[in-house]
């Protein structure tokens, strides 16, 4: 049996040998892992195991087992149903689109106003309306395969002038879910890096209880914010202590690491909301895709998060 | 370069009236997950004001269970969430809230704000909807849906105190102490504060309130230059996956340009996003463009930091920017130590090298091909 911290540097196919339980059990264990300093308790291995093999091989366990059960939340099976329905189905049935959209006056104000239809020449939310409106479902397949379904930057400028009052953010949130859920977005290369989202902000959720872990802005990972970044990063931890944060450390503030307890709450309620249908199914269509191209998953990974 | 003269200004409109409904009191404060990684004196600045204008707020609980989290922001605008994830974690923090004895939520970030003001908004929208939301949040965690009165952006309560600050606390003023002459500042309202729900916000989308508000009190001039309204471009998947970064810079570099012939001593923020990339996008924009801005950028709280007496370092964090601030500073006769900047000799990677493989597709995003 290899040790705890063997695993931190295994891969996929070296972790298939170990068993489930084995697994969830020494991520627990190193992440809970406290060293008590003159500043509190420090958790030193959060920051090992974040965006490593073995941590994405837990959380296709944990995911999996969870989505199996007997008895699911009632979202779950809600989720796990709707992925087998059609677009138009979804556009009637799904929350978010059934409140999005009402009607469309094509004033094109919602492309006058978005930052994206300025930056991607082909990228026109008003045809993303159109298209939702036509209830065609093979325009609405071509569009849930397309790159432009992934252009919008959510920052929800269309919305304040829609006569309509429609919410063009929310619709393509909605479509982008179910384009996931069906597959769909493996047919562009912007849906494709969702496989790198799940285990980078997804990740992040279920495991540190925020999206955005302090680590995830490394200086190597951001060369475009400059050398003087460069610098701060290069001291961070210190920074980030100096001036009242708690990173990595127990606390109530930036880069704190969340009690199990506390956990255990946000994973129960990202698994009742009926995420992890979608988290599944992400992991089930690039393995597909990973071994059609022949790439293993891990490297399939790097792919999907460097292309674009 | 000459200043454009102050007549030729076009200074911002005040609003005829701010609807919006502030409360004095009582707050809890759900923490953001950017403030806390790049700027994290930003956030901290928050509790720090809170506790200096008296408020009763909270975050802290003695309960293992009952810590602060995320509001899942990211991971929703990122398109892996299902919104009924998202209802069930903000309903935690609701409870979390009343647990605590608070009535109101005043998140430290501004996508925080717009989840939670969805969430509130799907609930008068959707019948039924809080009778589920409460059974599977009692299933998941054996807590209860509970409302809070207000929802709030922690850049509002500022707002509502800005002239107390300004006559009570302030020690210096957004004045060029050398001549006397106000500072011009333009602002830069996140989008996910006025535009997802502008009537949640201090005077709607267009001609929002809540930062030129402060920057009158505080004694600054107000520019309202033509792309103020213009997004950073921080996107989700966009500014975290790193070929789609191109977006992001391309809308900063909009924006500079659009605030440029006005000669900006400073831009002011209250999203945790746009201060991290209206600020440090201006590095790369020099490198692949030749042309430096050197517009410094901070967060209201940042600003009401330094503008208390604060200190430059080790409360406010400056060194955390990518453009100095420490010209600022001399603009508004605040005393500082630049040797106390860094904390250690370490220096960081070469990142000059690192922009090599970016370039190409940063110039390309750039219109620079």
């Amino acid at each position: 049996m290899a040790s705890h911290e063997e695993y931190l540097v295994q891969g996929h196919e070296e972790l298939t040998q170990v068993s489930d339980a084995e697994l969830c059990f020494t991520y627990d264990t190193l992440r809970d892992e406290g060293r008590a300093t003159g500043a509190g308790t420090y958790y030193p291995n959060v920051q090992r195991l974040c965006g490593t093999a073995f941590e994405r091989e837990k959380d296709r366990r944990e995911v999996d087992r969870l989505v199996h059960q007997v008895s699911p939340p009632e979202m779950q099976a809600w989720y796990d149903g709707a992925r087998r329905q059609s677009c138009v189905w979804w556009l009637d049935n799904h929350i978010v689109a059934r409140h999005a959209l009402k009607s469309c006056l094509y004033c094109g104000v919602c492309t006058a106003q978005c930052p994206a239809a300025e930056y991607y020449e082909d990228y026109n939310p008003r045809t993303i309306v159109d298209v939702a409106l036509s209830r065609d479902e093979g325009r609405l397949v071509e569009l849930l395969q397309s790159d432009v379904l992934w252009y919008c930057g959510q920052c929800s400028s269309c919305k304040p002038k829609c006569p309509r009052e429609n919410n063009v953010m929310g619709l393509i949130s909605s479509l982008r879910f179910f384009s996931q859920l069906k597959g769909y977005h493996l047919a562009s290369v912007r849906g494709r890096q969702q496989y790198a989202g799940r285990h980078l902000w997804g990740a992040n959720l279920w495991n540190r209880a925020c999206s955005l872990y302090f680590r995830n802005a490394t200086a190597d990972g951001h060369p475009d914010f400059g050398p003087r970044y460069a610098r701060y990063w290069a001291e961070v931890e210190q920074q980030m202590r100096r001036l009242g944060a708690t990173p990595d450390a127990r606390g109530d503030l930036g880069g704190k690491k969340v009690n199990p307890e506390t956990l255990a709450e946000l994973r129960r309620c990202v698994q009742w909301g009926g995420t992890l249908v979608l988290w599944q199914q992400l992991e089930e269509h690039a393995m597909a895709h990973a071994a059609s191209v022949g790439l293993a998953i891990d490297e399939y990974y790097d792919k999907v998060r460097t292309e674009g | 370069m000459e200043r454009v003269p102050v007549a030729a200004l076009p200074e911002t409109a005040k609003p005829l009236k701010t609807v919006k409904e502030i409360p004095a009191d009582d707050f809890y404060l759900t923490t953001s997950c950017i403030l806390g990684v790049i700027n994290p004196g930003t956030e901290v600045l928050i509790t720090r004001i809170y506790d200096l204008l008296g408020l009763h707020w909270g975050l802290a609980s003695a309960r293992p269970a009952s810590q602060c989290t995320c509001c899942s922001g990211i991971t929703t605008h990122g398109d892996v969430m299902a919104f009924e994830g998202t209802l069930l974690v903000v309903a935690r923090l609701w409870s979390v809230a009343a647990e605590l004895g608070f009535e109101n939520i005043t998140t430290a970030c501004v996508t925080s704000f717009a989840i939670h003001s969805e969430c509130l908004e799907m609930y008068h929208a959707e019948p039924g909807l809080e009778e589920k939301v409460d059974r599977w949040l009692h299933e998941a965690c054996g807590r209860r849906l509970q409302i809070p009165k207000h929802v709030v952006h922690s850049s509002d309560v500022i707002y509502r105190y800005r002239d107390t600050l300004a006559e009570s606390f302030l020690k210096y003023r957004l004045v060029d102490h050398r001549t006397g002459r106000p500072l011009r500042v333009v602002d830069h309202v996140g989008c996910h504060y006025s535009k997802v729900f502008p009537e949640r916000s201090v005077g709607g989308a267009d001609y929002c309130d809540v930062l030129t508000g402060l920057i009158r009190s505080w004694g600054g001039q107000t520019v309202d230059y033509p792309e103020r309204r213009h997004c950073c471009g921080m996107g989700f998947r966009q500014c975290m996956i790193r070929p789609n970064r191109g977006f992001t810079m391309a809308c900063v570099l909009k924006k500079l340009a659009s605030m440029e012939p006005y000669q900006p001593d400073l831009i002011l923020t209250n999203c945790p996003g746009c201060n991290v990339f209206l600020d440090k996008e201006q590095w790369a924009i020099k490198e692949l463009t030749g042309k430096e801005y050197g517009i410094p950028t901070l967060s209201y709280t940042e600003l009401a930091g330094l503008l208390l007496g604060w200190d430059p370092y080790d409360r406010v964090g400056i060194q955390g920017h990518t453009v100095p601030l420490e010209p600022l500073l001399d603009k508004i006769g605040i005393p500082y130590d630049a040797d106390r900047a860094w904390l250690t000799d370490a220096a960081g990677p070469a990142v000059k090298s690192q922009l090599q493989p970016y370039r190409r597709e940063a110039r390309t995003s750039l219109g620079l091909r």
